[in-house]
């Protein structure tokens, strides 16, 4: 449900509806670790969830403009600890986003706005297309890597 | 970020994790981030700003503790590795 959304515009939702019949072709899978209902209380810094509500309506604003091909599984890790701990997931909101309904390998801990939205959007695509756009020479080298590997990238809304 | 989540596609040995700094304080504290975009490789170690892919993909693979041949242009000035 996203007709009062208040966090997406409705214009941009049917922007991003139309991008995605555009452009979307496989199927994905979206985890979002959250819990539900923390955004509503008070609690000292670092304990609460300040974006837990917003991160689900951005959740549903990406299943929503694309229902037969993005999915998506709600985890309530106050009820379900042990998923993000098995995926894992060290913080809430986060957002995963991969091919299978199994926990993607691209993730976003936080909401992502500002800059980071588009980026958002651009891993919808590509795993929907399974497209990396990688040079040979990179995969190459990638194919080097024996072990898992993380990448983490700190950015800021502007 | 786009960079991390292409490889995250490529290879399934690969993780990307993009995390809004602000939102984060302590995490962000924690690995010393001061200016965007900063990645952490195996949370050791790290570089700030943005890189072409093949520095980028040498940065991964150095933070990996595997030997990569020299690119060009690996290392700008807005770049440093440190693990």
């Amino acid at each position: 449900m996203i007709s009062g959304m208040a966090l997406i515009p409705e214009h941009v939702r049917a922007q991003l509806k139309a991008r995605f019949d555009l452009r979307l072709s496989g199927p994905v899978h979206l985890t979002l670790y959250t819990r539900p209902g923390w955004s509503r209380l008070i609690l000292p810094a670092g304990v609460g969830c300040a974006t837990c509500e917003d991160a689900r309506q951005m959740a549903d604003l990406l299943k929503d403009a694309a229902p037969e091909k993005v999915t998506l599984d709600v985890v309530d890790t106050s009820r379900d600890p042990g998923r993000a701990s098995a995926d894992g997931v060290d913080d809430i909101p986060t957002i995963a986003i991969g091919a299978s309904t199994e926990a993607g390998q691209i993730r976003f801990q936080g909401l992502p706005t500002g800059t980071e939205f588009p980026a958002l959007i651009d891993a919808v695509e590509r795993v929907s297309r399974a497209e990396h756009d990688l040079s040979p020479a990179s995969l190459a080298d990638l194919a080097k890597l024996s072990e898992p590997t993380e990448v983490m990238v700190f950015a800021t809304p502007t | 970020m786009s960079l991390a989540n292409r490889m995250a596609l490529a290879s399934p040995q690969i993780r990307a994790l993009c995390v809004e700094a602000n939102e984060f304080p302590r995490l962000s504290a924690e690995f010393g981030v001061r200016g965007v975009p900063h990645t952490v490789i195996n949370r050791a170690g790290a570089f700030v700003g943005a890189l072409p892919e093949r520095d980028f993909v040498a940065a991964v693979l150095d933070g990996a503790g595997i030997p990569v041949e020299e690119s060009p242009g690996a290392g700008g000035p807005s770049t440093e590795f440190s693990g």
